[in-house]
């Protein structure tokens, strides 16, 4: 048994909105040394791309735990805000 | 619909229902606002409720009337290598009776049963609703507008239950709007479906008794611990990370769950089990020092909005103080109805009753506990050196033994460094 977030959706739920609620300005990760939020988006939102020199953000999947808003040392985000409500992550177990 | 309240609670968790429970009680006719489409959905946590002395009032038969998954009998502490455990258990009668000391809970379900139990006492509760900025007038907040389409619910006083990174709490100035890494870790978990008569097999339980381990050093040296706790019939397993240690490093939450999963004693308990949820939820982690401002005129902070969280490496207090929070809130919130005072100072009765209560006695209590637990030390060498110890206390292999005391100095001076150990010491005893 491992963690996958490949299927992520098999195992959490979701409720996607159209309009993210995170909006991360990628200009000022280009400037960043650590890119942390790479390494500590428990979902694997954020990438960054050696070749293209791009950091890609996808709300997607999101837990809504914070830990980018923290960690980023950018203040890279032009938006950072809860989904609207009924949208984004739904747990139903845990 | 109706936009004006005598008290609008945003969020309804712990702290935020059981403000609105008490001022509703009281007669008070209160909003409880929550983001998620039912309470608890947007709600995580490790999974262990201490017992909650501030609701007993209320709910005097608590075991009996909240949806509950085991009361805890068993805590332990392990030291964790990638091949070796220590573990300290602690397993006694005195939790078995009522009033039970702790209980595992499944959040979806405890949450939405205490937002309905203040629905029942004549709160409004108000779903799918997220709250986009506090409303203003003369510098005092009159209520909140709704991001839903920016119209306004008013009342005298707010109460910010929304959680951890509270931005009611922020737009009303009261929390500084960057947060110190230092001061939060991350929860991931797993929650694993097995059957209630295996757990009760591999962890040594009957009826609806429960298990709580905490780890130590199952976290390739990133500061944090793991935690494995027994629910009806699902395993919770996870890790709490902090912020300041993983963005660091170059592990990934998620790749430190997957390597805690398969180091082989915790793979023992988990074969068989199917992964149901992965979650993820950051905690506030820094004591008293990180608390923000918790009244200023017409709202109250509370519960982990309020930074009102204990970590002492072996308990990690949180829904407890959030409940006391929540119902002192709820109680300021009604004297300052009955005087007519809504200002700071009408509502300082808040901060009065929490210093009084145990929620800030002990959080000044422990105030230097998370300095203490940011030493790399102790998440790696330490278990390394408690399962090496124990190796060599057991291992058979021909050689002839040293004494106890040399072998222990020795082991210690190798891994630690006897000025360290000397330090840490002094500083663990501080702390605690």
């Amino acid at each position: 048994m491992n963690i996958n977030l490949d299927e992520i959706f098999d195992t959490t739920s979701f409720t996607i909105d159209r309009e993210p609620h995170i909006v991360v300005d990628s200009e000022a990760c280009t400037a960043c040394d650590n890119r942390a939020c790479t390494t500590c988006c428990p979902a694997r939102c954020y990438s960054w791309d050696e070749e293209s020199k791009k950091l890609t953000f996808v709300h997607d999947g999101c837990l809504e735990c914070g830990t980018c808003y923290v960690v980023c040392r950018k203040q890279a985000f032009s938006r950072w805000r809860y989904p609207r409500g009924g949208f984004g992550v739904s747990f139903r177990l845990t | 619909m109706k936009t004006t309240f005598d008290a609008i609670v945003v969020g309804a968790g712990p702290a935020g229902s059981s403000a609105a429970l008490t001022m509703a009680q009281a007669g008070l006719d209160v909003a409880l606002l929550e983001r998620g489409a039912f309470p608890g959905e947007k709600n995580m946590f490790g999974g262990v409720l201490h017992r909650l002395t501030a609701l007993e009032e209320v709910f005097p038969e608590f075991w009996n009337q909240a949806p509950l998954e085991r009361h805890i009998v068993k805590k332990s502490l392990t030291f964790m290598t990638g091949e070796a455990s220590f573990n300290v258990n602690f397993d006694t009668e005195a939790s078995d009776r009522t009033p039970y000391n702790g209980y595992t809970i499944s959040r979806p379900k405890f949450d939405h049963w205490l937002a309905e139990e203040a629905v029942k006492a004549g709160a409004t509760l108000l779903t799918r609703t997220t709250v986009d900025d506090v409303v203003k007038e003369n510098g005092k907040v009159v209520g909140v507008t709704l991001l839903r389409d920016g119209s306004q619910l008013r009342a005298p006083v707010v109460i910010a239950a929304d959680g951890v990174l509270s931005f009611t709490a922020q737009k009303a100035g009261l929390r500084r709007p960057q947060f110190d890494p230092s001061h939060l870790a991350v929860g991931v978990k797993a929650l694993i479906d097995m059957p209630k008569e295996t757990i009760d097999d591999r962890f040594g339980l009957v009826r609806d008794q429960g298990a709580s381990n905490e780890i130590v050093g199952c976290t390739s040296g990133v500061r944090g611990g793991g935690f494995l706790y027994t629910n009806y019939d699902s395993l919770s397993l996870g890790l709490v990370l902090h912020l300041s240690s993983l963005s660091e490093g170059t592990k990934t939450p998620y790749d430190l769950l997957n390597d805690f999963m398969a180091q082989p004693q915790i793979a023992k308990y988990l074969r068989g089990g199917k992964l149901l949820e992965y979650s993820a939820h950051l905690v506030p982690e820094g004591g008293f020092e990180m608390m923000p401002e918790i009244v200023g005129d017409g709202i109250l902070v509370a519960g982990d909005a309020a930074a009102l969280c204990i970590v002492t490496g072996l308990n990690l207090e949180g829904i407890n103080l959030a409940t006391q929070s929540g119902v002192i809130a709820g109680k300021a919130t009604i004297a300052a109805h009955q005087q007519k005072n809504f200002s700071k100072s009408g509502l300082a009765v808040y901060r009065r009753l929490l210093e009084e209560s145990y929620v800030l006695k002990d959080l000044k209590l422990y105030r230097r506990t998370p300095h203490m637990l940011h030493n790399d030390r102790i998440y790696q060498q330490y278990p390394e050196l408690v399962c090496g110890i124990m190796d060599q206390i057991y291992r058979i292999d021909g050689q002839p033994k040293e004494t106890m005391t040399k072998m222990l100095l020795r082991a210690a001076k190798e891994k630690i460094g006897l000025k360290n150990l000397l330090a840490d010491v002094y500083s663990g005893w501080r702390a605690l």
